[in-house]
């Protein structure tokens, strides 16, 4: 490409010779660069090899129709402004045109005026789709970058204070009182906790803009729920609640990311340590049938109330929990539903207050592709 | 009198390099510290450490690798144990990387941050028999 400034480049694919070159004649004068065809495949040709900026095909030719040459053409060169040129007759067409990808018609016979009117429209509204675009992609590789810059400017000096916090505790925590090294403790916490909350929002980020890198395959939920109870055994036991499971072994497969469902799974289980007091019971329990696997998590805790129900999995919407210790990032839940959506799934929830809260997580069973031989 | 066990630390983040300065110190051993890979290669030769940590990302992603690569393509440094501390969480724009299977053994991956007691113990690990 050259870097001088180019005349917008004009195709005009008629079978009239006489409207190709009256066509040309005002186009070129008006200061455009002009191309003509005479029949629908030498105009796609040229269209192709060309890239022109702007196109006008008769809608009557023999062979190939105005009307297929507009549909090669909107999904072949999907920036080129296609017109179509008509008859009376045919402004029907004219709109099932558009409805293909033309950006306008134009009813013969027309005055150079109307053609040099609707070519420069043509021309701006280009201009502008192409500028759109360009800040569109311009605005998600920012998005994408800052993701990038957060993760790890926003991360390290986290990290590093952690780490001066564990150095304290080593090298002058017998000599520290008691309050002074809970303090340390405290703080600590709490800087994990915006660790967690930034790690979340990096993550929920990530799910909105396709760049959350998932694995999905064929499992079986069983193998997943087992992994998330062993991870969040020692939790419960140390909270004093009963983690219970009821998994059949012939869950049907599903498709889906073992790491991204570990962690939906030990979010919810870990959040039900959070509203439930010892001696509580969490149980988590899967049934399906043809189309569906159903997982059930449950706990015996203190529930959600009915009106707080619908904001459960909006951002930073915090029920309050019985030890004010325990605060999460606010953004588990609405990473769990993210997740869950991107699995085509569903999560709900029912509660009853003093009672306790279901946590409902609906799976499609994936579709297997008929094998060969016997069933 | 025994003498100490010499560490080396390469990591950018001078903090960093501080604070687990701090405790391997306090846990009796001479700890060296480089803040880029080159640096950290030289002193690989000149100190000849007992066991060497290496961050993963530094200022240029594979920075860590390449002085891993450098110090194991050295008589010494073959069975040198070393580790690999990583903030890199794993979903991040990195998480594509794959080390080529040719790639030099690492002893340990570490996460940052790392608790006291855990990275104390795992250098008394690889340090018992020598």
């Amino acid at each position: 490409m050259t870097t001088e400034a180019k005349q917008p480049l004009i195709l005009v694919i008629d079978d009239e010779e006489a409207l190709r070159d009256g066509c040309s004649q005002v186009l070129s004068k008006t200061g455009y660069d002009v191309l003509t065809a005479e029949n629908g495949n030498e105009g796609i040709k040229l269209a192709r090899e060309h890239l022109p900026d702007m196109v006008f095909v008769d809608l009557k030719m023999p062979n190939l129709s105005g009307m297929e040459i507009i549909e090669i053409l909107s999904h072949d060169i999907p920036d080129t402004v296609l017109v179509m040129i008509t008859g009376y007759a045919s402004i029907v067409s004219a709109v099932e045109a558009m409805k293909k990808g033309a950006y306008d018609y134009l009813p013969k016979p027309f005055s150079a005026d109307q053609l040099r009117a609707l070519t420069h429209r043509g021309l701006e509204h280009r201009r502008l789709k192409m500028e759109t675009r360009m800040l569109r992609e311009e605005k998600d590789q920012m998005q994408k970058n800052f993701i990038t810059f957060v993760s790890h400017e926003m991360r390290s000096p986290l990290v590093v204070i952690r780490q001066y916090m564990e150095t304290l505790k080593m090298i002058a925590g017998d000599r520290f009182e008691q309050d002074v090294r809970e303090i340390i403790e405290r703080c600590s916490n709490r800087v994990e906790g915006l660790e967690n909350l930034v790690e979340h929002w990096l993550d929920i980020s990530r799910i909105e803009n396709g760049t959350f890198a998932e694995k999905k395959a064929s499992l079986s939920l069983s193998s997943v729920l087992y992994r998330s109870i062993e991870e969040m055994t020692p939790l419960c036991r140390k909270r004093g609640i009963s983690l219970k499971a009821d998994i059949p072994d012939n869950l049907p497969e599903i498709l889906g990311d073992e790491e991204s469902l570990v962690r939906v799974f030990t979010n919810i289980i870990g959040n039900a340590t959070k509203y439930t007091s010892s001696p509580g019971v969490i149980s988590v329990g899967a049934q399906h049938d043809q189309y569906y696997v159903i997982v059930n998590i449950s706990d015996t805790g203190i529930g959600i109330s009915h009106d707080k129900i619908p904001f459960i999995f909006e951002p930073f919407f915090r029920c309050k929990g019985q030890d004010e210790r325990v605060r999460g990032s606010g953004l588990g839940l609405t990473f769990c539903k993210k997740i869950m959506e991107s699995h085509q799934g569903d999560i709900s929830v029912s509660s009853k207050e003093g009672e306790g809260t279901i946590f409902m997580l609906k799976f499609p069973v994936q579709i297997q592709a008929k094998k060969t031989g016997p069933a | 009198m025994k003498t100490k066990k010499k560490l080396l630390l390469v990591d950018d983040d001078r903090d960093f390099l501080f604070a687990t300065k701090l405790i391997l110190e306090k846990a009796g051993y001479e700890v060296f510290m480089a803040e880029d890979g080159k640096t950290g290669v030289e002193m690989w030769k000149s100190i000849m450490p007992d066991l060497v940590i290496i961050d993963m990302m530094m200022e240029t992603w594979g920075e860590g690798f390449s002085v891993l690569t450098k110090i194991r393509a050295t008589d010494a440094g073959r069975n040198t144990p070393l580790f690999m501390l990583s903030a890199v969480d794993l979903q991040g724009p990195y998480n594509s990387y794959e080390p080529p299977p040719e790639f030099p053994m690492l002893n340990k991956v570490l996460h940052k941050p790392i608790k006291a007691d855990e990275l104390l113990g795992y250098i008394a690990q690889e340090l018992k028999d020598k």
